[in-house]
C-alpha cells in the first residue's frame, strides 16, 4: 500500500515539477542563466588548462598560476551560484509555501525542489559545456596572442576538462540542494509567505551611536588609505593585512551605518515632504540598506581587488619590453672569451646574418657608495668603469658627463631608489688613496648586459685612461672585456638567438640573450594578464549579475507601488526618473568606492614598477565602469518594463 | 437603458454644476472572437458635492466602471466628461496629469507605499505640484486632523492598523483638493466600527469640503451614508435611489429592498 502511494506521488510529483517549472519560467531563467554562465566560464578555463599547446608552453610557474586561478574560479563560481540560488528561492518562497498549504509534506516539497534542481543542473551543464566549446576558441586565440605564440592552434575537445567541470558542478549542485532542503525544513509557513515582502523597515538610528560608528567607518577607511602609502618596511606583509582589515571594516561600516545615517539625516530634514524622486530612491534604499550592507561590502572590496589585480598584471605586461630593454643593451654578449666570439661571428657570417660587433674594455674595481646615499649599510661591490667612446663604437648610444664625473648605470633593484637620490653623489674606490669619482647622472638603463653583475660607471675616454693608469696595479682590480653584438635585421633575431643558445657557447654565468629573454617574459606575463583578466571578467560578471538579480527582485516587490503611483497620476517617465536615481546609487556607490579603494591600492603597488601604471590602471577602470554601466542599463530596462506593465 | 428609472427630481442639490458626465459608456474585454462586454451603455451624471454609492452583484462591472470613470482604464466607447474635460480623448501623459490634479483615489487594500511614512504617503500626490512647502504642510495638518491621524505622521504603514491605513489612504486622496474622489470598497477590509468611523469622516468631508465622492461597495450600511446609490446589474444601471431628506435608517431599508430584488449578493455567489 505504502509502496503504491509513493509511486503515485512520484508520478504526480514529476508532473508538478514540470508544471511549476513552466509556470515560473521567468524566475527560473535568472537562476538558470547564472548556472549556465558559471559552467561556461569554468569550462573555458578548464579547457585552456588542459590545452596541449599551453601545456607544452607553460613552465612550472605557469602551471601553478593556472592551478591557483582554477581554485579561485571554483570558489567564485560556487559563491555566485549559491547566491543566485538564494535569491531564486526567496522569490519562490510563496510558491513553496503554497505547496505545503495544499497538503504536500515538507519531504515531498524538498524532493520536488531537488528533482527540479537536478533537471536544471543537467540542462545547465549540457548548454554550458556546448557554449563553452564554442567560446573557448576565442579565449585561446586571445591567450595565444597575448603570449606571442604564432603557429597554428586548434582547440581540441578535452575530456579531462569536461570531467573536471562536471565534478566541480556536481559539488556546487550538492551545495544548492542542501540550501533548498534547509530552506524548506527551517522555515515556517508564515515566514515563507512573508519573505517576498520588502525587507526590514528602517528604524530611527540612535543618533549618537550611529554618528560615532558612521564616523569610525570613514576614519578607518581614511587610516587605511593613509597607511597604504607607508607600508614599505620590514613589516610589509603585516602592514598589508592592517590596510586590508581597516579598509574592509571601514567599508562595511560605511554601508551599514554611515550612509544610512546620512540618508536618514537628509530624510528627516524633509519633514515628510519627500517628493516623488526621493520616494522612489531614498526611501527604498534606506529600506534595504541594512540587508544589503554585506553584499555591497563584498562587491566593493572585490571590485577594488579585481581592478588592482588587472591593472597590476597589465602594468607588468607593459613593463616586460621595457624591462628587458633596459637590462640588455646588447642582443647578446660574451665576456672575456675571444674564441667563442670568433666562432659565433663565423657561424653568423655563414648564415648571412648581419650584425654589429664591438669590443669594450672594463676596469673592474671594488667600490663603495658614500654613507647615507642608499638605505641600509653601504657595502662593497665590484664596479666596472667603462669608456663612453668604446661603448659608442659598440653601438651603445651614450655620452659620459664632461669634467671627469661619471654616470652610473644599474637597472637592478637599486634603481628603485635612484629617483630619490640627490645628485651628485660620490663613489669610493677601495684603493689605498680612496680615490673618489663623482656621479652626476643616474642612467636608468644598463650599458652592458646584466649577466655581469657589476655596477656600471661610464666616464669619458680620458678619465678612463687616467683611472686605468692609476688603478690597474691595485689589489682586486681587473681589466676585463666584453664582446657585444647587435643583430641588424629583426628577422634574423630568432636564428641568431638559437645560434647563441647552443650548448657550446654556454658559460658559467647566466647565458642570456635579448630575444629569448623577451619571448620568455612576454609568455609569462601574457599568461598572468590573461588569468588576471579572465578572473576579473568573472568577478565583474558575477558581481554585476548579483546586483542585477537583486534589483530584479526589488522591482518585483515594488510592482504594486508603481501601480499605485501610476493610479495616483504619475507618468511612467516621472517614476523612471526616481528609479534611475536609485540605480545610480545602487551601482554607482560600490563602483565609486571600489574605484577609490583601487586607486590607493595601485598607488601603493606602483612602487614595484618603473613605468607608469596610470595607463593600464585607467584602462582597467574604464572597462570596469563600462561593464557596470551596461549592467545598470540592463537593470533600468527591467524596471522600465515593470513600471510600464504596472497599470 | 430601459431599466433606467429617470428620477431626476432632485430637491436638495439644485443649481450645482455637473462634475461628471458619462454617456453611453461601454467597455469590452478580450480580443476578437472572445469579446466580453462588461459595461453595456452607462449614462451617469454626478453633480458637485454628491456622495454616490455604486452597488450591485459581484461581476456586475462596478470596479470596471469606477476604473473607466477614474481614467485608470479606458472605455471602449462613449464619452466621459469630468469638470468639463473629455477624458476619453486625452493622451496618456495628459490623463496622468489630470488624475494627479483633479482626482483622488481610495483603494480597498489601501495601496500605501511600504517604504514611506504616513505623512510622506499623504504628501505624495502633491510632490510634483507647485504647492509651496508651507502651504502643503498646512493642508496636511488640516486633512490629517479631520481624519484623526495627526499622531501617526511618522509611522510606517506596517506599524498602524487597517482602519488607520485606510484613513491615511483617504487623506492621500484628499490632499490635492480633487474635484472628485473615487473609492473602491474602502471599507471592505475593515471591521464595522472602523468602517462606520471612516464613512462618517468621508460624509463629513463630503459635506464640509464639498468634495464629490463616488464609492463602490457591497455593504448596504456603507451606502446608506451616500446621498445617492446607483445599482448596477450585468453592465446596466438597474436603478437609482436618492436619500433626499430621509433618515439614514430609512435609506438603508430602501437599499436593502432594492438589493433583495436585485438578488445575488457577492458573498453568496462567491
Ligand atoms: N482586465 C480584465 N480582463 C478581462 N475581463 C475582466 C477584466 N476585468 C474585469 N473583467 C470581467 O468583467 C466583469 C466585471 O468585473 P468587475 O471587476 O467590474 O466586477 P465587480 O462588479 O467589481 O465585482 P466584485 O463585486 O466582485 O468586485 C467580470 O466578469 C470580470 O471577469
Ligand atoms: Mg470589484
Amino acid at each position: 500500500m505504502s509502496r503504491l502511494c509513493s509511486g503515485v506521488t512520484a508520478l504526480t510529483l514529476f508532473d508538478l515539477v514540470i508544471r511549476s517549472m513552466r509556470k515560473n519560467i521567468k524566475h527560473y531563467y535568472l537562476y538558470f542563466f547564472a548556472l549556465i554562465l558559471s559552467v561556461v566560464l569554468y569550462f573555458v578555463f578548464a579547457t585552456l588548462q588542459y590545452d596541449s599547446a599551453i601545456l607544452e608552453l607553460s613552465g612550472t610557474n605557469m602551471g601553478t598560476a593556472f592551478q591557483a586561478a582554477g581554485i579561485l574560479l571554483l570558489f567564485i563560481a560556487g559563491i555566485f551560484v549559491v547566491y543566485a540560488n538564494s535569491i531564486f528561492l526567496k522569490r519562490r518562497s510563496r510558491e513553496i509555501g503554497l505547496y505545503q498549504l495544499i497538503g504536500l509534506t515538507k519531504r515531498v516539497v524538498a524532493r520536488l525542489l531537488i528533482v527540479e534542481n537536478i533537471l536544471l543542473g543537467i540542462g545547465a551543464l549540457i548548454i554550458g559545456i556546448a557554449v563553452g566549446l564554442l567560446v573557448s576558441r576565442v579565449f585561446l586565440l586571445l591567450l595565444m596572442k597575448l603570449i606571442g605564440y604564432e603557429s597554428f592552434i586548434e582547440v581540441s575537445f578535452s575530456v579531462a576538462a569536461v570531467v573536471q567541470t562536471i565534478v566541480v558542478f556536481i559539488g556546487i549542485f550538492a551545495l544548492t540542494t542542501v540550501q533548498m532542503i534547509v530552506m524548506v525544513f527551517r522555515n515556517t509557513l508564515l515566514s515563507l509567505f512573508n519573505s517576498d515582502k520588502a525587507g526590514e523597515h528602517p528604524k530611527k538610528p540612535k543618533t549618537g551611536v550611529s554618528a560615532a560608528f558612521g564616523l569610525l567607518g570613514l576614519l578607518l577607511i581614511g587610516f587605511g588609505y593613509w597607511f597604504s602609502g607607508r607600508m614599505l618596511n620590514e613589516l610589509f606583509f603585516f602592514n598589508i593585512l592592517i590596510v586590508l582589515a581597516t579598509v574592509i571594516a571601514g567599508t562595511y561600516l560605511l554601508f551599514r551605518v554611515t550612509i544610512s545615517w546620512l540618508l536618514f539625516k537628509v530624510r528627516s530634514r524633509k519633514e515628510g515632504h519627500l517628493g516623488l524622486l526621493n520616494s522612489l530612491s531614498l526611501a527604498p534604499l534606506m529600506h534595504r540598506l541594512k540587508g544589503n550592507a554585506n553584499s555591497l561590502t563584498v562587491i566593493t572590496i572585490l571590485s577594488a581587488m579585481t581592478l588592482t589585480m588587472v591593472a597590476f598584471s597589465y602594468a607588468m605586461y607593459y613593463e616586460t619590453e621595457r624591462e628587458t630593454d633596459i637590462r640588455m643593451p646588447f642582443d647578446f654578449m660574451f665576456d672575456n672569451n675571444e674564441a667563442q666570439t670568433n666562432e659565433i661571428m663565423g657561424e653568423m657570417d655563414q648564415k648571412g646574418i648581419g650584425y654589429q660587433h664591438g669590443k669594450v674594455d672594463m676596469l673592474v674595481v671594488p667600490t663603495m657608495f658614500e654613507q647615507g646615499v642608499f638605505p641600509g649599510e653601504s657595502f662593497e661591490r665590484p664596479t666596472a668603469i667603462i669608456s663612453d667612446k668604446q661603448l659608442q663604437a659598440a653601438g651603445i648610444d651614450i655620452v659620459a658627463p664632461k669634467d671627469g664625473s661619471a654616470s652610473y648605470h644599474d637597472a637592478s633593484s637599486l634603481s628603485m631608489f635612484a629617483d630619490s637620490v640627490d645628485l651628485p653623489i660620490k663613489i669610493e674606490i677601495q684603493d689605498e688613496d680612496r680615490t673618489t669619482v663623482e656621479i652626476t647622472e643616474m642612467g636608468e638603463r644598463n650599458v652592458i648586459n646584466w649577466s655581469l653583475f657589476y655596477g656600471q660607471l661610464v666616464v669619458s675616454d680620458e678619465t678612463y685612461q687616467s683611472l686605468k693608469n692609476k688603478l690597474s696595479g691595485m689589489e682586486g682590480a681587473k681589466i676585463e672585456y666584453i664582446d657585444g653584438f647587435h643583430i641588424l635585421e629583426e628577422k634574423d633575431q630568432k636564428t641568431a638567438s638559437a645560434i647563441f643558445q647552443q650548448p657550446k657557447y654556454t658559460s658559467s654565468g647566466p647565458h642570456v640573450d635579448y630575444y629569448s629573454s623577451y619571448e620568455e617574459s612576454v609568455q609569462d606575463n601574457g599568461l598572468m594578464i590573461f588569468i588576471a583578466g579572465f578572473l576579473g571578467l568573472v568577478f565583474l560578471i558575477s558581481t554585476g549579475s548579483i546586483l542585477y538579480f537583486k534589483q530584479m527582485t526589488e522591482a518585483e516587490q515594488e510592482k504594486k507601488s508603481y501601480a499605485t503611483l501610476r493610479q495616483l497620476g504619475f507618468t511612467g517617465k516621472e517614476i523612471m526618473k526616481g528609479i534611475i536615481r536609485k540605480q545610480v546609487f545602487v551601482f554607482g556607490l560600490p563602483l565609486a568606492i571600489g574605484l577609490l579603494h583601487s586607486v590607493f591600492a595601485m598607488k601603493a603597488a606602483s612602487f614595484f614598477f618603473q613605468s607608469d601604471i596610470l595607463m593600464p590602471a585607467t584602462l582597467a577602470m574604464g572597462v570596469y565602469t563600462l561593464i557596470y554601466t551596461a549592467f545598470a542599463f540592463l537593470t533600468i530596462g527591467y524596471y522600465r518594463k515593470t513600471v510600464n506593465a504596472a497599470l | 437603458m430601459t431599466m433606467l428609472k429617470n428620477t431626476k427630481i432632485d430637491t436638495t442639490q439644485k443649481a450645482k454644476q455637473t462634475v461628471l458626465h458619462a454617456q453611453n459608456v461601454r467597455k469590452s474585454f478580450g480580443s476578437r472572437g472572445n469579446v466580453q462586454q462588461v459595461l453595456k451603455g452607462i449614462d451617469l451624471h454626478v453633480e458637485e458635492g454628491e456622495f454616490v454609492g455604486i452597488m450591485g452583484p459581484s461581476g456586475a462591472g462596478k470596479t470596471t466602471l469606477l476604473n473607466v470613470l477614474a481614467t485608470i482604464d479606458r472605455a471602449t466607447e462613449g464619452t466621459i466628461l469630468i469638470s468639463g474635460s473629455d477624458i476619453s480623448r486625452m493622451k496618456d501623459a495628459k490623463l496622468s496629469a489630470f488624475r494627479r490634479d483633479q482626482l483622488g483615489f481610495i483603494f480597498q487594500d489601501y495601496n500605501l507605499l511600504d517604504t514611506l511614512t504616513v505623512k510622506e504617503n499623504i504628501l505624495l500626490p502633491i510632490s510634483l505640484g507647485k504647492m509651496k512647502k508651507k502651504e502643503a504642510e498646512a493642508e496636511f495638518q488640516s486633512i490629517s486632523s479631520i481624519l484623526g491621524i495627526t499622531e501617526l505622521a511618522d509611522k510606517y504603514p506596517h506599524e498602524i492598523s487597517g482602519g488607520q491605513k485606510q484613513r491615511t489612504s483617504a487623506a492621500r486622496a484628499l490632499i490635492n483638493k480633487p474635484s472628485m474622489v473615487f473609492a473602491d470598497e474602502p471599507t471592505g477590509a475593515l471591521d464595522s466600527k472602523s468602517a462606520s468611523s471612516l464613512l462618517g469622516t468621508l460624509a463629513d468631508v463630503n459635506q464640509k469640503r464639498e468634495v464629490t465622492i463616488m464609492m463602490v461597495t457591497h455593504d448596504p450600511l456603507a451606502s446608506s451614508y451616500c446621498s445617492r446609490v446607483v445599482f448596477l446589474k450585468d453592465g446596466h444601471i438597474y436603478s437609482e435611489l436618492y436619500k433626499g431628506s430621509k433618515s439614514r435608517q430609512a435609506f438603508f431599508q430602501e437599499i436593502m429592498n432594492v438589493q433583495a430584488v436585485l438578488g445575488g449578493d457577492s458573498v453568496d455567489t462567491l
